[in-house]
This record gives C-alpha cells, sequence and structure tokens, in this order.
C-alpha cells in the first residue's frame, strides 16, 4: 500500500463519520463505524495512523503519531494502529505509540508518546501520563495525582451514543465520503 | 480597580443587533439551536455545539477563547438523549475549559481548563477555580467555591458575590472594544 505523493492519503471506510472541519494530516485510515466530531486533529508525522472500527473521536483532541526522540532516524516507519471501541473525549492530548481496544480517554488528558494503552483502560479527566510504560489491562487513572487501580471490568462501549450521533451529525455537518470499500 | 480595555479586530468579530460580539474563528455547530440572549462575547476558537441540542445563555455571558460548551448526554434503556445546556445571566467561563453541564445558573465564574462534567448541575453565584475537574452530575451548592481533581468545595463565597459578577461582566463586556484607528 504505497501512494504517491499528492494522491489522497486518508483513507475511510464507509459506514464512519468523519466531519470536513476535522483536521487530518498524512496517512491515515479510519475504520466502520468510527465517528470523528467537527475540529478534531489528527496528525501522521512520523508514520501512517490506523484507527480500527466504532472509534470514537471528539472535538479538539489531539492524535499525534511521533516518535520519542531517541527513536527518531530510524529506518524503518512504524505505524501506530488505534484499536476498536476507544473513546476520545474533548481535548485529549494521543501521542501514544500503540492503543488497543475499548480504552477511554476522558477531557483533557495526556498520554506521551513512550506510553503504551493496552486494553480496557480509562485515563481520568486532566491526567497526564508521560513516563515510559505499559498501561496493564483495565487499569484506571484518576484524580489530581494521576493514581492507578485496576477495574474490575473494561468500560462500557459507547455504541448507544453512537448511534444517536450517527443520525444527528449529517444533518447539521458535511461528511467526508468513504473512498474504500468493504474488505 | 477598572479594568482596562481589551481591544480586538473589528474584521474579526460580528456584532449583533442585540448586542452579541461573536468571534468569526469559533465553531457554531447547528447555529439555528444556538441563542444568546444579548450582549454576550464568544471568544476566538470557542466551539459551541448547537448540533446535539439546545444551547442558551442568559445576558453579559463571556465564553473565553478555546472554551467548550456541549450539551450533556443521558444513557437510557433505549439509546442515548442529549439535553440541552441553559446558561445564566452573567456568567464567565475561562479560557480551555470544557462545560458539559446541564444547567449553570446566574452569576458563575469558571475558571481556566476546567472540565465541567456530563449532566452537573451548577447553581447561582458559585466559583469553579482554574484547573478543576467536576466529576459527572456534581452539583454545586450556591455560594460555593470549588476546586481540585475531582472537584470538592474548597471555601465559601460572600453574599455579594452576586453584585462582583454583575461588576465583572458588565465591565469586561464594556472594555471589550475594537481597536480605533488613529
Amino acid at each position: 500500500m504505497f501512494s504517491l505523493p499528492g494522491t489522497r492519503r486518508i483513507k475511510i471506510f464507509p459506514g464512519a463519520l468523519v466531519c470536513e472541519e476535522s483536521k487530518l494530516r498524512g496517512d491515515i485510515t479510519i475504520g466502520t463505524g468510527t465517528i470523528v466530531h467537527p475540529s478534531a486533529i489528527i496528525i501522521a508525522e512520523a508514520g501512517p495512523i490506523i484507527i480500527g472500527d466504532w472509534c470514537l473521536i471528539e472535538e479538539q483532541v489531539k492524535i499525534v503519531h511521533r516518535l520519542p526522540f531517541d527513536q527518531q532516524n530510524n529506518e524503518n516507519t512504524p505505524v501506530l494502529i488505534i484499536g476498536s471501541n476507544n473513546v476520545f473525549e474533548v481535548d485529549a492530548v494521543v501521542e501514544a505509540p500503540k492503543i488497543g481496544n475499548n480504552n477511554v480517554f476522558e477531557s483533557k488528558c495526556f498520554v506521551g508518546n513512550k506510553v503504551t494503552v493496552s486494553n480496557g483502560c480509562t485515563i481520568g479527566a486532566g491526567c497526564r501520563i508521560t513516563d515510559e510504560q505499559i498501561l496493564p489491562e483495565n487499569v484506571i487513572i484518576f484524580g489530581s495525582n494521576c493514581q492507578m487501580r485496576e477495574g474490575l471490568d473494561r468500560p462500557g462501549p459507547q455504541t448507544l451514543q453512537m448511534e444517536t450521533l450517527a443520525k444527528m451529525l449529517p444533518n447539521y455537518h458535511h461528511i467526508k465520503k468513504p473512498n474504500m470499500k468493504k474488505e | 480597580m477598572e479594568l482596562r480595555d481589551i481591544n480586538y479586530n473589528k474584521g474579526e468579530y460580528v456584532e449583533t443587533a442585540s448586542g452579541n460580539k461573536v468571534c468569526r474563528q469559533t465553531i457554531l455547530c447547528g447555529s439555528q439551536n444556538i441563542i444568546l440572549q444579548g450582549k454576550v462575547i464568544v471568544q476566538s476558537e470557542a466551539i459551541i455545539r448547537g448540533d446535539l441540542a439546545n444551547v442558551k445563555t442568559g445576558r453579559y455571558c463571556i465564553i473565553s477563547k478555546e472554551a467548550v460548551l456541549r450539551p450533556p448526554y443521558k444513557k437510557f434503556s433505549k439509546g442515548v438523549a442529549f439535553f440541552p445546556l441553559n446558561m445564566g445571566d452573567h456568567v464567565f467561563v475561562g479560557e480551555r475549559s470544557v462545560i458539559n453541564a446541564a444547567v449553570v445558573g446566574n452569576y458563575v465564574y469558571i475558571g481556566k481548563n476546567c472540565v465541567i462534567g456530563r449532566r452537573c448541575t451548577l447553581k447561582d453565584c458559585c466559583v469553579i477555580e482554574d484547573n478543576t475537574v467536576l466529576a459527572p452530575e456534581t452539583v454545586v451548592p450556591p455560594f460555593a467555591r470549588y476546586g481540585g481533581s475531582p472537584g470538592v468545595q474548597v471555601g465559601d463565597l460572600p453574599e455579594c458575590q452576586a453584585d462582583v459578577m454583575v461588576d465583572f461582566t458588565r465591565g469586561y463586556y464594556q472594555h471589550f472594544q475594537p481597536i480605533k484607528l488613529i
């Protein structure tokens, strides 16, 4: 899948809702059912970004694919893979190199580019995590000191909200047309 | 103490007949569902999500730069409904704050970088300090000062808070003037 410069590098699968007012830069693939609100920013700087199915990306969210300083000048370009059913709430900044499934990034959280996010994690509102680590499954980060504890269950999916949004958003926004076919 | 003049470029703002000053660089989704009662200032890159539900503000509200007003949602057994966001008079919203509240009363001050969780109720005359995170469905009582993450009450406010906010928002509106070319 090499695309020549100048050709469309944003691939949208059918069923995804990507508002025109969102800022997408670089090589980005957006899976089925994913909703990208207006003024969300996704920047694929170091390499391609692949976003899975049924993700919810709200306004002012910044997903940046940027390598840590000591890993730059690497020959092979890494791919940022974001799994399915992730929720990115308003003004979350995520630079993680790998994100699993069913994670919730609450408002104004910051995830640095050395943090690997596994599955079912909840990063609370306003929490900043930057140290190099791999978040274990179902971990919840909360409070002003970024305390951590293990959740009993993974956060519930937002399918109900997304169904409502999928009905409402096309009435008010211009939606980018899907340009990929179902595999 | 008098506030100093805050100048803006006349080309960047639209002034309506009722005295609303709205920056052109804002993102107002679903503008038919947004009601600004008059003398409201909406500064650059603020986001008001009228597409989700109705957003209504009172008079003399100030929405600072990059603030987000977003109607809250509530889960029901059959799907999700978005609730209207009602804001009272003389409300100040600081820069980069996210307001997911259901009701914001009159004379409320919300600082910078706050997160007001889903379906919170802010009663009249309360102050939310900078960088506060209010958990979803919090009710902030009148004359309370909230701060921290998660937000808790950190103090009380004097009875004159309503007059303080009236003076503050009126002064802010009067000093928010276009740059005069000499």
